[in-house]
């Protein structure tokens, strides 16, 4: 009896297992699927939030630890790091001491296609691209209604998120062309993990991008200064300032220039109302309240307690400091001794000039001789983890202070420049535009132009404005002289008094890996 | 329920052969017992013949012929290593006689029964590449973890451990097979599979098997080839390492087992940096300014952070046995201190075996529970590289400081005082481990020979660590302002096996059958909440408490799992002279979507015993020569968990986006290959295995090769096709292939005692990796790998098609006429080879150079007697494997001493290269480490006191190392980068142990 009971509970246990356990799927438990995720309305926030912080974060874990971008150092991944590194150290304005892979042949122009910055810049664009297209995909009318999602307040503030979503992918694709020139165009209509896409001409994702940013700066919502509910949100000035920005280099883009454009948009910028206006103290800019300055139009926005990353103003404040400067002056734990003006940039500024005020000289030499060595070159601490009034900031080791995108400054050099360069416009108000930048720099009017200066001054003027704002590789291409002879600056090509660059290093290589991973993409000339 | 089929085909495929009985003429029945003749123990599979009939015994060795044929009849019992016996008898119709055999070794090593895949099998009867490792061969001395007990003795076996006591360790069973997906073994603990990844399960931090007391293993088996493995399917494609523990079975009355021994362990190496004295030349040459900085003291920073490393341990086991039942209870506790300060392992373990036969052997139940904690202390993980980088002129103490230690005043980045971070900070673990299980065999009476096995067990850890940084150690004062990191890991497995065994009684064919078919399910639930604080508030609490600090982040990641398989093999026996084998598996596995969950893992494998052939067994002296040839194709599947499913992570509290007035916590969309599914490696084995002089001389020689395709592979992806720019897919592949030789002789073998008795063991084993393809539409692509220290991102080593995984990626140096480096960073095409010829120094000019993994491993292994004393040594040597000396590199150029910190030590390489700046990429650094070591010497005396034996013995563990390696350890662990790796020690130990 007892054996008869033991056989038929095995087989019984034989049998039953065999039958009910043959299914070995499991559902994530500390992820949410793209399935569930959405049921919470908040969720459409939330992921627009993750594309806006695509420019400052370079994970979901604080300042590291979970990365967005895989293949290098995940601080180094940072968006506006890369693009501060792309856009500032092969010109006349910063060299950068550290022989972390990728920089050194930033300093000088030697580039090649392996570089890993280049390589890491290019796919942090993607990556805004692919989330952005996702988030459109993912909150069309169509789909709101499949969830249930009809109450109008959220329809409508989702029809406000599309617009700021399709406004970071323009200002993505802007540094893609600015940057590389020929790149694939990806839109909300391309489906996920399909083959690899085609290689688009610059001057069509040109025209994309124009076409998209005006079809949605009337969509995007209101802001300006003191409206802390859109601050470091993309509004209808941040996006009349990239078209400005696009016009003005629109030769180097399309072969045909705008100037009339880069005119009129940049009136727009400084006619939007609120109006924005020059902070009194330059310096607020650049400090850990600067989301409290009238000028700020677009940031990156960082917190201390909050938005933490290896990348942005992090990186600018501490790698600014070094040499005999003490970290606590700049509201920092320590200095990480990187980069210093070149001495073309420190030569542009003339006594008096308070964009000056702040430069480190002590142990400092003019000349960079030496780019390992932080002493050669004049330190700028431009940006500053304190307040303008000389308050502590919430931490020393995270910053408050936010990245100045767009400024309005900029968009005063922009007017300037298109109207002396034939864009049309009012030439006196040009001129004022130009004086208020330098009355701010002096204090007074003793360094006022009297009339309307060549193209040439407006180029020293934007060094001596927008330093280490990362816009000067776009400029120095659009003056033609950014591989040419025509300006040698110290270390360009790799040589210490400078000489032109190879041809076609207006362009940054297409990454080496990308040529392999997608067959359709033609590498740019010269690499 | 295709997947069914193999199970249900397995179990109708016995029923159509099930006996029958039935009768044409007068018969009657034989009944009887095989036993050895030494041991007295039931022999399993013994072939027994009479009268035309020919049955194999049961596990205990007592087999039924029935229906033979009346009359006088001759019996015959025969089996693989034993003697043929035989006896004559007469049948009586309708009666039943007895007839019990004992049988008489002849060759042990044939005859051994080694556990395979669900059973057991005869060495000499194996098909596959398979190495078992008895207690008796197993390595001597201070050994933590269980697979330290075979390092050196099995073909193909590379064991690579990290010096840290107990720490993790890597085993490589002929070579890696994947890049992203694992490439360690798959454990099988006393029937409990031990999940996938390095030791097969969680810890604080040190091996995962350390829960298993080495001194409870009774043998540990390695299932090297394909064809032997894939019974396991999934994981199988790295080999299987099975491990048995002692039982109780064969006392026949209480046995108290004793050991206990003390230890002690010095650093055998440490860098070569620079003295007082010539850092202070260098400092005064290279960096002036900083000479007035340095206070003129002598300090040997390694002299300060290492020590004698102490330690001790004892066991206690209790064994009894009877005809039915046996057990064996375990205590042990083991201390050991690290020779770098703070670092230790305090391990308490408990293990039970019990055994039960019920209902006339029919039913047999064993269960193996065992459990252990281990308290791991570790050292500070920035102590070893601040020991490399503090300048030897400062001094260790400073009164007047808040820590009471001396260091740099600066705000910039410098080395700081590894002493204080010794006596301040702290990084401790506890894993509690227990793994056990109930097995169950019924032999049901109505069908002879079939076996029906239950298997049910549990794997439970909880794996804590808790690291703490005061906020007044001078690198967090300089940044962090201290930290804490809690973490409280668990992690939840269980199995259910069932399976039939059914040899038939009577032969099929010509030969015997050997079935084998069942169901796994296996399936895991895990959980890791962490805590990580920044800028503590208060040091006061340790790491005993929370404090509140500025920057606080909980998470928690929970996992689940799950593995069904169902198997089926069947074996073919003909006199055991030609073997063959055949069996498939078919794996469900969570990691994978719905739609590619499932793969099927078929193998065959052959035997042909020339030995038995009538044209050599006349041959003079040759006892066994089989050869062997198999083919198998086995899984992977030991990636992350839901790598195939699209889902949002969740930003934490300190990666939230401010969104107009308000921070908000984030959703990130993953980046994924829906369609990823088994990696799969195709391998082939031919074999021969040889025996000479009664197997006094024997060995093997196995020829292998591996081609592992649809590689489980993270590469970077095209722009604008996914979420991410890498993307785990299957694309890729890789080969391995390599000779194995072993062979083991009995150089002395006294007829009486007391003379020299020596044994002596070899194994060679070649194996060569490539990686042959990572993008099938290109013939060219690289990813870069190999994470170096110096710098931020410097990677030194490369994936790249037709070289070995991790090769290194360097500049080729240039040297002068005296040979040394040249330096001239003014114009670089001096310094490096440009290998391209476009006159600039760039990444192009980088090629892969050598690599890290061994091309031969050798060992030897000698055991010998003589009277009461008994010894052994193994020897092992590595060649052509390579280290990168980051050490060297990171630390060895003058710059170090200019920067904006303050000066930090250097390599005494910087007095060859005079490199000023950093030069991470030049093959002058990557280092030739092949290695002769004696790893371990042992000499035992054995002796009664009152009747009871004793044995004293004593063991050094790496009693010396060869090699012209410049660095601490020419095992830099599996990726070949040295960089301030835990230095190598030398460990005495002796010991007693005694049996009651």
């Amino acid at each position: 009896m007892k054996r008869t009971t033991t056989i038929l509970s095995l087989t019984a246990l034989l049998s039953v297992a065999a039958v009910a356990c043959t299914d070995p799927t499991v559902a994530p438990k500390s992820t949410v699927s793209s399935a569930n995720v959405f049921n919470d309305p908040s969720a459409y926030r939330a992921f627009l939030a993750k594309i806006y912080g695509g420019l400052i974060v370079t994970g979901q874990r604080g300042p590291d630890g979970n990365p967005d971008i895989l293949g290098i150092d995940e601080g180094f991944g940072e968006y506006l790091r890369l693009y501060w590194y792309l856009q500032e150290m092969p010109t006349d304005e910063a060299v950068i001491g550290w022989n972390d892979p990728g920089l050194p042949s930033l300093n000088t122009g030697t580039w090649g296609a392996s570089n890993s910055m280049v390589n890491a810049m290019y796919y942090r664009i993607f990556y805004q691209v692919m989330l952005v297209n996702e988030f459109l995909r993912q909150t069309t009318d169509a789909k709101l209604a499949e969830r249930g999602h009809n109450d109008p307040t959220l329809v409508a503030n989702v029809h406000t998120y599309r617009a700021e979503a399709r406004f970071l992918r323009a200002l993505s694709y802007w540094h893609g062309i600015d940057l590389f020139g020929n790149i694939p165009m990806v839109t909300e209509d391309d489906p996920l993990g399909a083959v690899p896409p085609a290689q688009a001409q610059r001057a069509d994702i040109y025209a994309y991008v124009v076409s998209e940013l005006n079809a949605i700066v009337n969509d995007l919502p209101a802001g300006g200064p003191g409206m802390a509910a859109t601050y470091g949100r993309a509004t209808p000035a941040a996006a009349h300032m990239l078209l400005a920005k696009l016009y003005l280099n629109a030769g180097v883009y399309t072969g045909t220039a705008n100037y009339a454009g880069a005119v009129t948009e940049a009136a727009a910028v400084i006619s939007s109302a609120p109006a924005y206006s020059l902070a009194t103290n330059f310096r607020l800019n650049f400090s850990a309240d600067n989301n409290t300055s009238p000028e700020l139009i677009f940031t990156g926005a960082q917190d201390g307690g909050n938005t933490q990353t290896w990348g942005g103003m992090t990186f600018l404040i501490h790698a600014g400091c070094g040499g005999s400067m003490s970290a606590g002056n700049y509201g920092i734990d320590y200095c990480w001794g990187g980069y210093r003006m070149k001495q073309q940039l420190y030569n542009l500024f003339a006594a008096g000039d308070g964009r000056s005020s702040f430069f480190y000289t002590a142990g400092q030499q003019v000349n960079v001789d030496d780019i390992g060595n932080y002493s050669n070159g004049i330190a700028a601490p431009k940006f500053i983890n304190k307040k303008a009034n000389g308050d502590t900031a919430q931490q020393r080791g995270m910053v408050d202070t936010d990245f100045p995108i767009f400024r309005l400054a900029d968009a005063y050099l922009i007017y300037a420049e298109a109207n002396i360069r034939g864009g049309g416009g009012n030439a006196a108000n040009a001129l004022t535009y130009l004086n208020l930048i330098r009355e701010r720099a002096y204090g007074n009017t003793s360094a006022d132009f009297g009339g309307l200066p060549p193209v040439d001054t407006i180029l020293a003027e934007r060094a001596r404005e927008l330093m280490f704002e990362a816009t000067r590789r776009t400029d120095l291409v659009r003056f033609g002289v950014f591989s040419s002879a025509a300006y040698l600056w110290a270390w360009k090509g790799g040589v210490v008094g400078g000489q032109a660059l190879p041809t076609g290093r207006d362009l940054y290589p297409l990454p080496a890996n990308e040529l392999i991973a997608n067959p359709n993409l033609t590498q740019n000339p010269g690499y | 329920m295709r997947r069914l089929m193999s199970y249900l085909g397995a179990i109708l495929l016995m029923c159509g052969i099930a006996p029958a009985t039935y009768a044409q003429q007068p018969t009657g029945t034989i009944r009887g017992r095989i036993t050895d003749n030494a041991t007295q123990q039931g022999l399993p599979g013994v072939s027994v013949a009479a009268g035309g009939r020919s049955v194999l015994t049961q596990a205990d060795g007592r087999y039924v012929i029935a229906g033979v044929p009346a009359g006088a009849q001759t019996v015959r019992a025969k089996t693989i290593g034993y003697g043929q016996a035989t006896s004559d008898v007469v049948v009586t119709a309708g009666q039943e006689l007895v007839a019990d055999f004992a049988l008489t070794a002849t060759a042990v090593t044939l005859s051994e029964v080694v556990v395979t895949g669900y059973g057991e099998q005869r060495a000499g009867n194996i098909t596959g590449a398979v190495t078992a490792v008895t207690d008796s061969q197993f390595n001597q001395g201070r050994v933590i973890s269980p697979q330290m007990l075979i390092q050196n003795k099995v073909p193909g076996v590379q064991v690579v451990d990290n010096n840290d006591p107990g720490g993790g360790l890597s085993v490589r069973i002929r070579g890696a097979t994947s890049v992203t997906a694992s490439s360690e073994p798959l454990y099988i603990v006393d029937g409990v599979p031990m999940g996938t990844g390095a030791g097969g399960g969680l810890s604080a931090g040190r091996d995962p098997l350390n829960f298993l007391n080495p001194k409870d293993i009774e043998s540990i088996t390695v299932l090297r080839d394909a064809s032997s493995a894939a019974i396991y399917g999934s994981n199988a494609a790295n080999g299987v390492v099975i491990i048995k523990t002692k039982s109780g079975k064969g006392h026949s009355r209480p046995v108290l087992e004793m050991n206990t021994n003390a230890s002690a362990s010095t650093v055998t190496k440490v860098p070569n940096m620079l003295n007082a004295t010539q850092f202070a030349d260098a400092v005064a040459t290279h960096a002036p300014a900083r000479v007035d900085s340095l206070l003129g003291q002598n300090t040997n920073w390694f002299d300060e952070v290492d020590r004698t490393g102490y330690g001790q341990e004892y066991d206690l086991a209790l064994s009894n046995g009877g005809e039915n039942m046996g057990y064996r209870l375990s205590l042990g506790y083991q201390k050991q201190n690290g020779i770098i300060r703070a670092s230790s392992i305090d391990r308490l373990s408990l293990g039970l075996n019990y055994e039960q036969s019920l209902f006339n052997d029919r039913l047999s139940l064993s269960t193996n529970v065992r459990g252990a904690r281990s308290v791991d202390r570790f050292t500070p993980g920035d102590v070893l590289g601040n020991a490399v980088g503090m300048a030897p002129t400062q001094p260790v103490l400073d009164p007047t400081s808040s820590t009471g230690y001396w260091d740099w005043h600066t705000t910039n980045a410098s080395p700081s005082n590894p002493v204080a971070s010794l006596a301040l900070a702290s990084d401790e673990g506890t894993t509690w481990r227990s793994v056990g299980n109930i097995q169950a065999a019924y032999r049901p009476p109505w069908v002879e020979g079939l076996t029906a096995n239950l298997n049910m067990g549990y794997d439970l850890t909880k794996a804590d660590r808790t690291t703490f940084y005061p906020n007044n150690l001078a690198a967090q004062v300089r940044q962090g302002q201290g930290s804490l990191y809690l973490a409280n890991n668990s992690q939840g497995s269980s199995v259910l096996e069932t399976y039939v065994g059914y040899n038939p009684q009577r032969s099929v064919g010509p030969g015997v059958l050997d079935l084998t078919g069942g169901y796994s399910y296996q399936q895991s639930h895990a959980e890791y909440p962490e805590l990580r604080e920044r800028g503590l508030t208060s040091n006061l609490l340790g790491d005993n408490g929370i404090p509140p600090a500025t920057n606080v982040t909980n998470t928690k990641n929970v996992t689940d799992f799950k593995l069904i398989s169902f198997f089926g093999r069947a074996g073919y026996n003909i006199s055991d002279r030609y073997l063959a084998s055949v069996s498939v598996r078919r794996d469900g596995s969570s990691r994978f979507a719905p739609s590619h969950q499932w793969g099927t893992f078929p193998a065959v494998s052959l035997g042909w015993r020339l030995s038995e052939e009538s044209f050599l067994r006349g041959m003079a002296g040759l006892s066994d020569l089989k050869l062997r040839a198999s083919w198998a194709q086995t899984g992977n599947q030991a990636i992350g968990d839901y790598l195939y499913y699209p889902t949002y992570t969740f930003s934490d509290a300190l990666s939230k986006v401010q969104f107009g007035g308000n921070f908000i916590t984030t959703i990130r969309p993953s980046a994924v290959d829906p369609d990823i599914h088994w990696e799969k490696t195709n391998a082939y084995d031919v074999g021969l295995d040889y025996g000479f002089n009664g197997q006094r001389l024997s060995g093997s020689v196995d020829w292998y090769t591996k081609n592992t395709s649809d590689l489980l592979f993270n590469i970077p992806i095209a722009a604008g096709t996914n979420l991410g720019n890498f993307v785990t897919t299957n694309i890729g592949s890789m080969k391995n292939h390599g000779i194995e030789f072993a062979l083991d002789y009995k150089l002395l073998q006294p007829k009486t005692s007391g003379k020299l008795n020596w044994d002596l063991g070899f194994t060679a084993s070649y194996n060569k990796n490539e990686l042959t393809d990572i993008n099938p539409n290109k013939s060219v692509s690289r990813i870069l790998t190999g994470n170096i220290s110096g710098g931020v991102g410097n990677l030194v080593e490369v994936l790249q098609p037709g070289v070995p995984i991790n090769s290194f990626f360097v500049f080729e140096q240039r040297y002068d006429a005296q040979g040394k480096p040249i330096y001239d960073v003014t114009t670089p095409t001096n310094m490096y080879v440009d290998q391209n010829g476009d006159g600039i120094i760039n990444d192009s000019d980088r090629r892969p150079f050598h690599d890290p993994t061994p091309k031969w491993i050798l060992g030897h292994s000698s055991y010998f007697s003589l009277g009461k004393f008994d010894g052994g040594f193994t020897l092992r040597a590595y060649l052509g494997n390579w280290v990168y000396n980051n050490v060297a590199s990171a630390n060895g150029a003058y710059q170090n001493l200019s920067g904006s910190g303050m000066p930090s030590n250097l390599h005494a390489s910087v007095l060859t290269t005079g490199f000023v700046v950093p030069q991470y990429y030049s093959d002058y650094y990557v280092e030739d480490a092949s290695f002769l070591r004696m790893d371990n010497v042992s000499l035992g005396y054995s002796f009664d006191l009152k009747g009871q034996p004793f044995r004293l013995y004593g063991a050094v563990q790496n009693a010396f190392t060869l090699t012209g390696y410049d660095g601490v350890d020419p095992t830099a662990g599996l990726n070949g980068i040295d960089n301030n790796i835990y230095p190598r020690s030398r460990t005495f130990t002796t010991g007693l142990s005694a049996r009651f």
